[in-house]
């Protein structure tokens, strides 16, 4: 059978359109969504964190949010922190090129430009009471670890380092994780 | 008969008072089941509440990180609970993230719209709230127990009510058991008064039958006994009346004379007899006791038994040697032997033997008469004491033998046995009680006293003129003098203002009787004799003259002769 050139090329249109939708269906969510979705992730953590009394913000005292390395998020972190609230206390961004500054940091979002960098910024907090929270494949884990599974963002954590520094995590967070490593009880 | 005591009111009223205490029991039943499934409900939408709570709490991370899959987690757990038919988890904005239907419900796709629901099923929706910021609701439907489950819940309390219902029905139907058992007692009670009502009526005209039979039996026995007496002293008067009419007629000659004269006195003597025996059988005739030896009386008699009996009789004794003598009247003792005697000769037309027995037992002295004649059948054995019953041809006897004998034993304190059978002879045996006194012979000689002819002032005391004017010549012709007065209390005055030798005074009379006046005279005149005369009285019969000689009417001549030259004798020694 022979068809006319429109009616083929019609055909073909048609034909790429199709694949380039399934493909599109098919590819894991725009980086830019996923990075959305952890900005408006991280400032809820302190939610369901507890923190030793000692390292606990004084009343009125903001959660100190740090974001220690590079800042992925942009302003989307700092809209995200402001619609929160945690037990009266809001939740306040603090961006550090280095974790020389983050003594007083509640949490601290570690991104390193390298594995080497992000694991000498970790380091910084190895032995204080801080959520610490990592992101990238091949990034060495935070407590809390960002991940994406067949496209839904989510995150892995490490309880078992949180209460050897005196934190605890609340079971419904642990609840929504990917996964866990249980702490030795 | 009175009724019991009325039943009380409550009685009446218990049927009411049961029903009453059914409905009672049947709406606090209901009552108690209602109150248990509104508890219920309430506690089950409590319950609902509660686990949406928890639901909400579990979920508000996943709301929070707007995990659905964590939320369809959480949503999932609960799947357990079978009770729960749909679960709904919204976010902000009320569009469901996760949810779970069970049975093909489902839950309302968005909370902020109208969704409709099953009255039987328990929701309850609650908001998922995050340091006080709404971001989500929950909504769990649940549902009502099932019908089973509730029965059963419920299957107590029903059985309880039923059973007491039970009790109380049972109880009811007892109660009007007994009430029905109560009336029908009651009317039985009733019956039987109104029974004893007519048996008592009945006995009531049964006495009075009774007594209209007696005394009908009463007025015919005393028929037969007027009519016997009728008779007989009728024919005596025949004697008597003619023999006086002849002796009226001038001109007849002595020698017929002195014959109508002997008629008169004989027939006299014969009525006198009759009369005798009547008060005999009366136990009515005065008895001059004295104490007698039987078997010298019997043997005493055989010659004129043998005399009397006729040649083809023979009459034999056996006598026994008796412990005691007895106490009776000698010559009423000797009339009813020979009472027995003769009708034992009547028995005997052909002739045979007639047997007189003594005999000793328990303190009586026994006198058998036997004879081997024609004997008596039952019905004759039963009337052959009653008066004036007698099997003879009419004028060959009185029927008054055996009711003297009878009479003449039983006023002696004795009594009479009659043993016989057709054919088998007859015997009678008079039994008469022992006496403790020494018996002594009779003299025999007191009418020959007649000669010694004394005489003396008497006065007569006789109420009845013919009577009186008879003792009045009787006495004028045995040569005394005679004063006669008609009553007790005339006697007393007349002796008091004369002097007299001897009192002649009748017993009977209106006012002082004649005992009571010789008692009067012995106070006034303890030395003047009386003399008692009678044809009856109650008080002689008891045998209470006082001691003082007795002359029974009618009495002869010879007989008021020797008492008043007795009496005189002794007044005059």
């Amino acid at each position: 059978m022979r068809l006319s050139s429109p009616v083929r090329v019609w055909l073909a249109s048609l034909a790429a359109l199709l694949l380039v939708t399934t493909a599109v269906a098919q590819a894991p969510p725009p980086r830019g969504n996923a990075g959305v979705v952890k900005a408006d992730f991280l400032p809820k953590f302190p939610r369901y964190v507890e923190w030793p009394a000692t390292a606990r913000p004084g009343e009125g005292q903001p959660f100190q949010l740090c974001v220690v390395g590079t800042d992925p998020f942009g302003p989307r972190l700092d809209q995200a922190a402001a619609s929160e609230q945690v037990d009266g206390r809001p939740v306040a961004i603090r961006r550090l090129p280095d974790a020389a500054e983050a003594g007083t940091c509640h949490v601290a979002f570690v991104h390193g430009t390298t594995v080497e960098d992000t694991t000498r910024l970790l380091g910084a907090f190895a032995d204080r009471p801080v959520l610490t929270v990592t992101d990238g494949d091949g990034m060495p884990h935070g407590m809390i670890h960002f991940t994406t599974r067949r496209g839904r963002v989510g995150f892995l954590i490490d309880d078992a380092a949180a209460a050897a520094r005196g934190l605890t995590i609340s079971s419904r967070l642990l609840a929504l994780a990917m996964g866990v490593r249980q702490r030795r009880s | 008969m009175r009724r019991p005591a009325q039943v009380p009111l409550s009685w009446s009223s218990a049927p009411l008072a049961i029903l009453a205490t059914v409905a009672l029991l049947l709406l606090a039943g209901i009552g108690v089941i209602l109150q248990s499934e509104a508890s219920y409900r309430e506690l089950q939408e409590q319950e609902t509440r509660v686990q949406a709570d928890i639901l909400a709490a579990s979920v508000t991370a996943a709301l929070d990180f707007g995990d659905a899959r964590a939320a369809q987690e959480a949503v999932d757990v609960l799947r357990v609970n079978r009770e729960i038919r749909t679960i709904g988890v919204y976010d902000r904005s009320g569009a469901r993230i996760a949810g779970y239907g069970r049975d093909g419900a489902d839950p309302p796709p968005r909370l902020d719209r109208p969704f409709p629901v099953p009255a039987s099923l328990t929701q309850a929706s609650v908001p998922v709230t995050r340091g006080g910021e709404r971001i989500g609701a929950v909504y769990l439907a649940a549902d009502a127990e099932p019908l089973s489950r509730r029965l059963s819940r419920n299957l107590v309390i029903v059985l309880l009510v039923v059973m007491a219902v039970l009790v109380v029905a049972v109880l009811g139907f007892a109660q009007a058991a007994l009430r029905r058992a109560n009336r029908e007692l009651l009317e039985r009670a009733d019956a039987l008064a109104e029974a004893n009502t007519e048996l008592r009526v009945q006995i009531g005209e049964r006495e009075k039958a009774e007594d209209q039979l007696r005394q009908a039996q009463k007025l015919q026995a005393l028929g037969q006994l007027t009519g016997g007496i009728a008779h007989d002293f009728n024919n005596l008067l025949t004697v008597i009346q003619g023999s006086a009419d002849m002796l009226r007629r001038p001109g007849l000659a002595e020698e017929k004379r002195a014959r109508m004269a002997e008629a008169i006195v004989q027939s006299a003597d014969r009525a006198a007899a009759l009369t005798g025996q009547l008060l005999a059988f009366a136990r009515r005739q005065p008895l001059q006791p004295e104490v007698i030896d039987v078997n010298a009386l019997i043997e005493g008699m055989t010659d004129l038994l043998d005399r009397t009996l006729g040649e083809r009789i023979a009459v034999r004794t056996e006598l026994a040697v008796l412990p005691c003598a007895v106490e009776a009247d000698r010559a009423q003792l000797e009339s009813a032997l020979l009472n027995i005697a003769v009708n034992a000769r009547d028995a005997m037309p052909d002739g045979g033997t007639l047997t007189i027995r003594t005999a000793a037992t328990d303190n009586m002295v026994g006198v058998s008469v036997s004879d081997s004649g024609s004997g008596m059948d039952e019905e004759t054995l039963t009337r052959a004491i009653e008066p004036f019953f007698t099997t003879k041809a009419t004028g060959k006897g009185t029927g008054l033998g055996l009711s003297q004998v009878y009479g003449f034993a039983t006023q002696s304190g004795g009594d009479v046995r009659i043993v016989s059978a057709p054919g088998a002879g007859t015997t009678v045996t008079l039994l008469l009680p022992c006496s403790g006194g020494q018996a002594v012979r009779p003299n025999g000689d007191g009418a020959r006293r007649i000669a010694s002819g004394r005489t003396g002032r008497i006065l007569l005391v006789e109420d009845n003129d013919e009577v009186g004017e008879f003792a009045a010549i009787l006495l004028g012709e045995l040569g005394h003098d005679v004063t006669r007065v008609r009553s007790g209390r005339k006697a007393l005055e007349t002796a008091a203002s004369a002097p007299f030798d001897a009192v002649f005074s009748d017993v009977v009379m209106p006012g002082m009787s004649g005992l009571e006046l010789a008692e009067a005279l012995r106070e006034a005149h303890p030395e003047l004799p009386v003399i008692l005369t009678t044809g009856f009285s109650d008080e002689i019969a008891e045998g209470a003259t006082g001691g003082r000689p007795l002359i029974l009417k009618p009495y002869r001549l010879e007989t008021l002769a020797a008492a008043l030259d007795e009496a005189l004798t002794k007044e005059t020694p």
